[in-house]
């Protein structure tokens, strides 16, 4: 027989009957495909609670009565006070209270004017996120309260303000939109990723281990079909269910954009058909090696269950090798292109940069996939008789 | 025709200081005719699936010569394979596939077209009366079911030869008797070359031509069940069997 009619045949048959298990089909998806944007959708809520909060301009002070001075500047500012509640620090470290609390000191007031430097207070708690992100805004608008109080006193003693300026320091941010919206998005090229590898998984251990664990797979090689053309065929639907997962789990951010609650954010993150296509395209290769991997490690397995235990080595390795990034204050290195998994993080973290990415970035990681997936399929193949009659 | 000659088989059993050679098949020889049912007969361990395994091409052999009609399995795997149809002790079938396409799904690797590989799978429905499962999946099958499937994928191919590990274990009376009944009309029929493993006496005398009595993987006897008793020196089948197999220790007193 021809060996890719063979070939042809076992891929139709392992595709209809992957496709048949609706039950883990529908879990992968709602893992894989629906967490994706329910994720961005979460996230655009927090970023939304956060634009909201510094739209808000409210401060939140105890004993500002002392401090009639820094009353009018901070309603200059058009900001709202809100006293704070008694228990304050105990509600601060609950997480409770969402904004650091300025405390005034009852002799504030004389000891500006007597030109002391009174002592103001910002209490917040470095456990608390929502108080923490406040931090800054608040910080800057005692700075500013403190500026203006220097200005005027150096002006009434007739020397210029500019004197105290030796410098002009302005920041200049040179990220652009998306790369701005990286920073907040950049989890989701880690589910794509993982939806490859849930995606591949039942597949890869159903056609190797679960074919040896229900007694198909010796008389599966009593037929004259070529073991490289079994190999080959079921590979090629493994590989094909995992691209398939994750193209919807791409696809699915398309129209999860609809969702986004946070104004700004949407208008950041742009994730069209384009984008998903180039991600599709970068996944590829990362999909057929894993499906080989996945492939060689449970056909050394009994059982189903077995090759499961077997292959949470490759789960953890493709969910740890994108974290290596975080840990990486050097930011992106060469040699990152070149792992599998990592260099796909990479490349996809670049496209939601809204940076190029070139056929020669692409080329080492689709390179190292394909020598992982032929290296794997010839192993399988050698074990394929050996395990069946074992 | 199958023809095994003088095979060895020895596997190593246990890692490191505890491994030791197992002699699995220890210079057996069988002759299989066309138009006859062959018995391999032994107890368990005797080295009957690990023949059939070699026979297939599944386990090579440590030396020795296989042929199937004239073809070397070591020469020509592929087309001793399409010229056999196994029944192999695993009868594994494909859950969430109709038994139709289980045995469509084999036809093909056969090299049948689809449209053949689907008239043979009606013809072989019907000759062992399974019509009515056709077309459910396989999941949930009765053991019977699911040898009759197993059966009709091994035979799709229309093969010369078939082998039959441990066909009947599990299978209930009337299973066990349509398996029987299946086998004779292939053999009276078709002129099939039948070779049979079991270690159960009843099928082999109700159903075998010739019985190769195997034990510790050597061939001890050959013979019909009648010239087997007869050189055994005793009337029960049963009992001539454990004479032949394990001397006089086994016999009873």
């Amino acid at each position: 027989m021809n060996r890719w009619k063979a070939a042809w045949t076992v891929f139709a048959k392992e595709l209809v009957d992957a496709l048949r298990d609706r039950r883990t089909l529908m879990v992968v998806l709602l893992s894989s495909v629906a967490m994706g944007p329910l994720v961005l959708v979460l996230l655009s809520s927090l970023v939304d609670q956060f634009e909201k909060r510094a739209e808000a301009r409210e401060i939140v002070t105890v004993g500002l009565e002392h401090a009639p001075t820094l009353r009018n500047y901070l309603e200059r500012q058009t900001y709202v006070i809100r006293a704070a509640p008694a228990d304050f620090e105990a509600r601060l470290k609950d997480n409770k209270l969402g904004d650091p609390v300025v405390v005034i000191p009852a002799t504030f007031e004389s000891e500006l004017a007597h030109g002391e430097a009174p002592r103001i207070e910002v209490v917040f708690s470095s456990s608390n996120g929502r108080a923490q992100s406040g931090m800054g805004r608040v910080m800057r608008l005692l700075q500013g309260f403190q500026q203006e109080r220097v200005t005027l006193r150096m002006i009434a003693r007739g020397v210029a303000p500019s004197l105290l300026n030796v410098a002009r320091v302005e920041d200049h941010d040179v990220a652009d939109s998306a790369a701005r919206a990286a920073q907040l998005t950049g989890m989701l090229p880690f589910f794509v990723l993982m939806a490859v590898v849930y995606g591949s998984l039942n597949a890869a251990l159903d056609t190797t281990a679960g074919e040896r664990e229900r007694g198909s797979l010796e008389p599966l090689l009593a037929t004259p079909a070529a073991r490289r053309s079994l190999v080959v065929g079921k590979w090629g639907a493994v590989f094909c269910v995992g691209l398939l997962i994750a193209t919807l789990s791409c696809v699915s951010f398309v129209p999860g954009q609809i969702l986004l609650r946070s104004e700004s954010l949407a208008a950041l993150f742009r994730f069209g058909w384009g984008e998903a296509a180039r991600y599709v395209g970068l996944l590829a290769p990362l999909a057929a090696a894993l499906a080989a991997v996945m492939m060689a490690i449970a056909i050394r397995c009994r059982t189903f269950k077995e090759a499961q235990a077997n292959t949470t080595v490759v789960v953890l390795a493709v969910s740890l090798l994108p974290v290596m990034t975080l840990f990486n204050q050097e930011g992106e290195a060469a040699w990152h292109l070149w792992v599998p998994a990592l260099a796909q993080m990479t490349l996809m973290t670049r496209v939601l940069k809204g940076v190029p990415v070139s056929a020669a970035d692409a080329l080492p990681g689709v390179f190292v996939c394909a020598a992982i997936t032929i290296l794997a399929l010839a192993w399988i193949t050698r074990q394929l008789t050996r395990r069946a009659a074992q | 025709m199958i023809r095994m000659e003088a095979l060895h088989k020895t596997f190593m059993s246990g890692r490191g200081r505890s491994a030791r050679a197992v002699t699995a098949v220890d210079g057996l020889s069988v002759r299989a005719g066309d138009g006859a049912i062959t018995g391999l007969l032994g107890p368990n361990g005797a080295g009957k699936t690990t023949s059939l395994r070699m026979l297939v091409g599944l386990v090579a052999p440590d030396s020795g010569r296989i042929e199937v009609d004239g073809l070397s399995i070591a020469e020509d795997p592929q087309g001793v394979r399409a010229r056999l149809g196994v029944l192999s002790d695993a009868r594994g079938l494909y859950p969430r596939l109709t038994a139709r396409e289980n045995v469509v799904y084999h036809g093909r690797l056969h090299g049948l077209t689809r449209e053949a590989a689907e008239a043979r799978c009606d013809t072989l429905a019907r000759q062992l009366g399974m019509e009515a499962l056709l077309d459910r999946r396989t999941e949930g099958f009765s053991q019977g079911e699911r040898m009759k499937t197993a059966l009709a994928r091994a035979l799709v191919h229309d093969p010369p030869n078939i082998v039959l590990d441990e066909p009947t274990n599990g299978l209930d009376v009337v299973a066990t008797r349509a398996l029987r009944d299946a086998l004779r009309m292939l053999r009276d029929e078709a002129g099939k070359c039948i070779v049979f493993s079991t270690h159960i006496m009843q099928e082999v005398e109700r159903l075998c031509d010739r019985v190769v009595v195997v034990s510790h993987g050597r061939h001890v006897a050959e013979g019909t069940v009648a010239s087997l008793c007869e050189q055994a020196g005793c009337e029960d089948f049963e009992e001539a069997f454990v004479r032949l197999a394990f001397g006089t220790e086994g016999a009873k007193p």
